[in-house]
């Protein structure tokens, strides 16, 4: 059956390649929108009034309580039952992109509220607005800040798109199984799936350094 | 500012009603898998893509295999084309939640009929007999069935994740320990590994194993549990099990015999006798 490990990727590299692809789409995708809704709850966070920091603060803790396999688990099948049918690939997308938000969340509320309080009363004593202050003052020191922090968790985000292989998005860890059920050359085809999640990992916080370096304030 | 909360309260309990109508009306618009089917014009099939020979990827990428087989026998009785049909992946632990929450109309994924599980989901008339066997690491530490045995709790069994897998293994070897695997490719990678002594699995997956690396693996000699394959609907939906009862038993003793003698022959190596003809059974 298996005609050797070479011979065996060779045939499979399409596979392989469409497995990577969806990998980094749904890594992306979720990490892109996880991002956005991150920024909006953590402003909430950070200056919302009782209600909206109250529900802020709820969201955060109990997504960051979750494990991710089972928000995918609850995307996919729970919401069935509720009759609103998300495809798989929707499914991950989505369960990925909220633990992402929740994260993002907590980071960005640490980023601003580590901003001292001396350069805010500053900027009011110049004459800023709160908007001002926050697009000008606080926001660019508490994304420097989160920078390193953001990296690791798209790091996350792309390790844990693995778990959505459990509910049938085809992506490496899935191909990797389908290539395996045919040639039983395990241990070849897992350990090149962990040297394609390193390099994707590695590539994630090279680039993150090299932002970091690029927007240093030196 | 409390304005704007009970503005944003009402927003969201209309928008919340909003949805909950229009799904239940959308939920029962429909009547009857069958006709949702046809109307659909294709057959979407739950099944997994890591277990030879009854559902795998070839070495051109596409899903083979005999649970493949039976689905497109579906397919083909209900379109004449056995090819009007969407594969969904599934882990073997989705078969039943897949079907429950109408991601799938059909289960074709070597599914053993327990009472247990039917009372979960409907099964059809069985399409294959399976027995589980064990298979050991050619010159390991065990030679066969008796030297497992006589290991005891020492025996370390690796068995793909069930409900009732640990029962499965103690039933031929009472003391030994069991390990579970999600996947089937992951029982074997344990024996491989020498994490388990021996891989409890499928006779019919085992004696492929063995044709395919005989320097590898051995058959422990021994087989047990004899189960029934099916596949699986969901339940409440008798026209739709009726019609796929009836497709598999053409397959089996009627007019699509030769087809699935084929199959039988293509993944078991086994030639069937044709059906005899006079009294139906």
């Amino acid at each position: 059956m298996s005609t050797g490990f070479f011979n065996e990727f060779w045939i499979s590299k399409m596979m392989i390649w469409r497995g990577i692809y969806t990998c980094l789409f749904v890594s992306f995708s979720a990490i892109l929108i996880g991002t956005l809704l991150g920024i909006v709850v953590g402003l909430f966070l950070t200056y919302g009034n009782f209600f909206t920091k109250f529900l802020a603060r709820a969201y955060t803790d109990i997504i960051r309580g979750i494990p991710i396999l089972v928000l995918i688990l609850t995307f996919y099948f729970v919401l069935s039952v509720i009759h609103i049918n998300l495809s798989a690939m929707q499914a991950g997308i989505t369960s990925l992109s909220i633990f992402c938000s929740a994260h993002v969340a907590e980071m960005l509320r640490g980023g601003l509220q580590n901003v001292p309080k001396g350069q805010i009363e500053a900027a009011k004593a110049v004459g800023l607005g709160f908007l001002q202050t926050f697009f000008f003052v606080s926001l660019p020191q508490a994304l420097r800040q989160i920078l390193p922090t953001w990296t690791n968790t798209a790091v996350e985000i792309v390790k844990g798109s693995t778990l959505v292989s459990m509910i049938g998005v085809v992506e490496i860890t899935l191909v990797m199984q389908q290539i395996i059920g045919r040639n039983f050359l395990t241990m070849q085809f897992y350990a090149l799936a962990g040297l394609i999640y390193f390099l994707i990992g590695f590539s994630i916080e090279r680039t993150g350094k090299f932002v970091e370096k690029k927007v240093a304030i030196k | 500012m409390k304005k704007r909360h009970l503005y944003t309260m009402a927003l969201a309990v209309a928008s919340l009603l909003a949805t909950t109508i229009t799904s239940v009306s959308s939920a029962h618009a429909a009547s009857g898998t069958l006709q949702d089917i046809l109307s659909r014009g294709k057959l979407i099939v739950g099944t997994g893509s890591g277990n030879p020979p009854f559902h795998f990827l070839d070495a051109s990428g596409k899903l083979v295999g005999m649970d493949i087989d039976i689905a497109k026998s579906i397919a083909k009785g209900l379109f004449g084309d056995e090819n009007k049909i969407e594969f969904v992946q599934q882990a073997s632990d989705a078969r039943i939640p897949n079907l429950v929450t109408d991601k799938i109309d059909i289960t074709c994924q070597f599914m053993t009929v327990t009472a247990l599980r039917a009372q979960q989901v409907a099964f059809t008339t069985p399409y294959y007999r399976e027995g589980v066997g064990l298979l050991l690491k050619k010159g390991g530490k065990y030679k066969d069935y008796a030297a497992l045995l006589k290991a005891g709790s020492k025996a370390k069994i690796s068995i793909l994740q069930n409900v009732t897998a640990a029962d499965y293994v103690h039933a031929a070897l009472p003391k030994a320990t069991v390990l579970q695997f999600a996947e089937t490719a992951l029982i074997y990678a344990a024996v491989d590994a020498g994490r388990a002594d021996a891989a409890a699995s499928d006779q019919s997956a085992i004696a492929w194993l063995v044709a395919q690396s005989p320097k590898k693996y051995a058959d422990s000699g021994y087989g047990w549990m004899p189960q029934s394959y099916s596949c699986a609907v969901k339940q409440g939906d008798q026209v739709w099990l009726n019609f796929v009862n009836q497709v598999l038993n053409e397959d089996m003793s009627g007019v699509d015999f030769d087809a699935y003698a084929a199959s039988f022959k293509k993944w078991f190596g086994v030639t069937l006798q044709p059906p005899h003809i006079g009294f139906p059974r």
